[in-house]
């Protein structure tokens, strides 16, 4: 009898190991794919951007684009995860960042942590998405060492920054105002539409976008197809995005980053009815497929703020509104003279400004997580408000210290001519008779 | 030796030369280099495409 007890014991144990061992590999796996489906976000971005160029630009859009990816990941590598660990209370650096720290054990292969090489990667992924942002606002007529140096300054610092204050379970815009925002409206996509929006207004209008009176010229893209191709794979891909932000923990209810408890259910739910929304609402505005697919992504990150918790019909009518006003927002930034190629500020900048306050005026009353205060409408615009500044402040200041050093904007004739042609090794189109043929080598 | 192990049993970070500070440090700051240096390489790259534009 007793024997048999103390096999049952030892059974019993194996089972719990074994079955703790496959939690920790759920989570891994969970984490790595949706990884892989945030790339999709950056082959969306490319093609978008590629599409809104016009011919004489194609590649050098895309090589731009490429570069903020590539540049992003070893740069959140070596300080921004650390950033995200080290700061959730303010500007004094805690000592919870040595473990994000390059040379600490974690930052690598690890038998005894699973965990912190996919966190990263996922966090990578919503940086490098950070950075794309602003990518294709610029187009035409940006340096790439200084779009490089303002992507790393977006992705690897400004926003992780603000991320470790508002979407951290330590954070003191949770722990002091109850700010929420599940799938980063604020941590994300406001923070890139207004520090776009600081570059734009150093970096200047694309030569014949204005004329003389102050009128505006239509730009057109030279493949609008591959424009909307490009957005569909972004939508794709911000389902690996929405699936980060849920923490999935092994043996027990979803939570998100707060710690509160929630179901993936309600991401699927909300983000399919805020993308809907905002189809729908940008169509019945414009009647313009770019526009359409423009306000389905502008839905989905008004929706974001509160994807876990909103009555699916509600995240359609936000997502609808955001659809309905993105052009509107994009017209009033023409005419104040700055040129977004893309609409990122209108769509991101515009669209999370709604998916913040969405949730402080239609969600106030949630209990905050561990005695945290609750959701309120004062501690999202608090959160707003700090979000504008992180993006805003680096994004102006860092591009006019490029601006000053004449490291922001390519020479008028560069844009005359076309960048492929003038640094570019490789043509886009060498049969098509669309674009110049390669003169300057990539030495 | 690049392994900081000499068995699997008990190991724990197994990254080459995880055993090695000194190596570590040695490895980031050449990459953190390239990093820097590839954004130098592309600025001096691009000045002088536009020049060669200029020029013509």
């Amino acid at each position: 009898m007793e024997q048999q007890l103390a096999d049952l014991v030892a059974k019993v144990a194996a089972l719990e190991k074994s079955s703790g061992m496959m939690g920790t590999i759920d989570i891994e796996i969970y984490y790595f794919w949706a990884t892989a489906f945030m790339v999709l976000i950056h082959a969306g971005f490319l093609a978008y951007e590629m599409g809104a160029s016009r011919a004489k630009n194609v590649l050098a859009s895309g090589i731009k684009n490429i570069l903020a990816f590539a540049f992003i990941v070893p740069t959140f590598y070596f300080f921004g995860w650390w950033i995200y660990l080290a700061f959730p209370h303010g500007f004094v650096p805690s000592s919870d960042g040595d473990a994000g720290l390059p040379w600490a054990t974690a930052m690598g292969p690890n038998l005894s942590d699973n965990a912190t090489g996919v966190f990263w990667a996922a966090f990578t992924l919503f940086a490098a998405t950070t950075a794309s942002i602003m990518s294709g606002a610029v187009i035409e007529r940006i340096k790439v060492y200084g779009f490089v140096i303002l992507a790393i300054l977006l992705g690897s610092f400004a926003w992780i920054l603000a991320c470790a204050w508002g979407w951290h379970p330590d954070g003191w815009l949770l722990k002091s105002y109850g700010y929420h925002d599940f799938g980063c409206a604020g941590i994300v996509h406001v923070i890139a539409g207004f520090f776009t929006l600081g570059v734009l207004m150093n970096l200047g209008p694309r030569i014949g976008k204005f004329n003389a009176d102050g009128s505006a010229n239509d730009l057109p893209g030279h493949n609008i197809p591959m424009v909307l191709i490009g957005l569909m794979l972004i939508i794709v891909g911000f389902f690996g995005f929405l699936a980060a932000c849920a923490i999935l923990n092994a043996g027990g209810q979803w939570t998100n980053i707060y710690g509160e408890p929630m179901t993936l259910s309600s991401v699927a739910f909300n983000a399919l009815m805020g993308f809907s929304g905002g189809l729908i609402g940008a169509w019945v505005m414009t009647r313009d497929p770019f526009w359409m697919m423009s306000g389905g992504l502008a839905g989905i990150i008004a929706a974001a703020g509160g994807m876990d918790i909103w009555y699916p019909p509600l995240a359609f009518i936000i997502g609808a509104s955001a659809g309905l006003t993105i052009s509107l927002f994009n017209d009033m930034l023409t005419k104040f003279g700055l040129d977004d190629a893309v609409g990122a500020v209108a769509v991101h900048g515009w669209g999370g400004v709604i998916g913040v306050m969405s949730v402080g005026v239609l969600a106030s009353g949630y209990p905050g997580p561990d005695g945290s205060p609750g959701i309120s409408l004062v501690g999202q615009f608090v959160g707003l408000v700090v979000c504008i500044a992180v993006g805003f402040i680096p994004g102006f200041v860092g591009s006019l210290i490029l601006k000053i050093f004449g490291s922001l904007r390519v020479p008028d004739e560069a844009q005359m001519l076309g960048l492929d042609k003038a640094k570019v090794p490789v043509s886009a189109y060498p049969e098509s008779g669309t674009a110049p043929a390669a003169t300057v080598p990539a030495e | 030796m690049a392994s900081p192990i000499t068995s699997w049993e008990g190991a724990a970070e197994y990254f080459t030369f995880a055993h090695s500070p000194a190596a570590l440090y040695g490895i980031l700051i050449a990459a953190a280099a390239f990093v820097v240096f590839a954004i130098i390489f592309d600025g001096i790259h691009e000045t002088g495409a536009y020049k060669k534009i200029s020029k013509s």
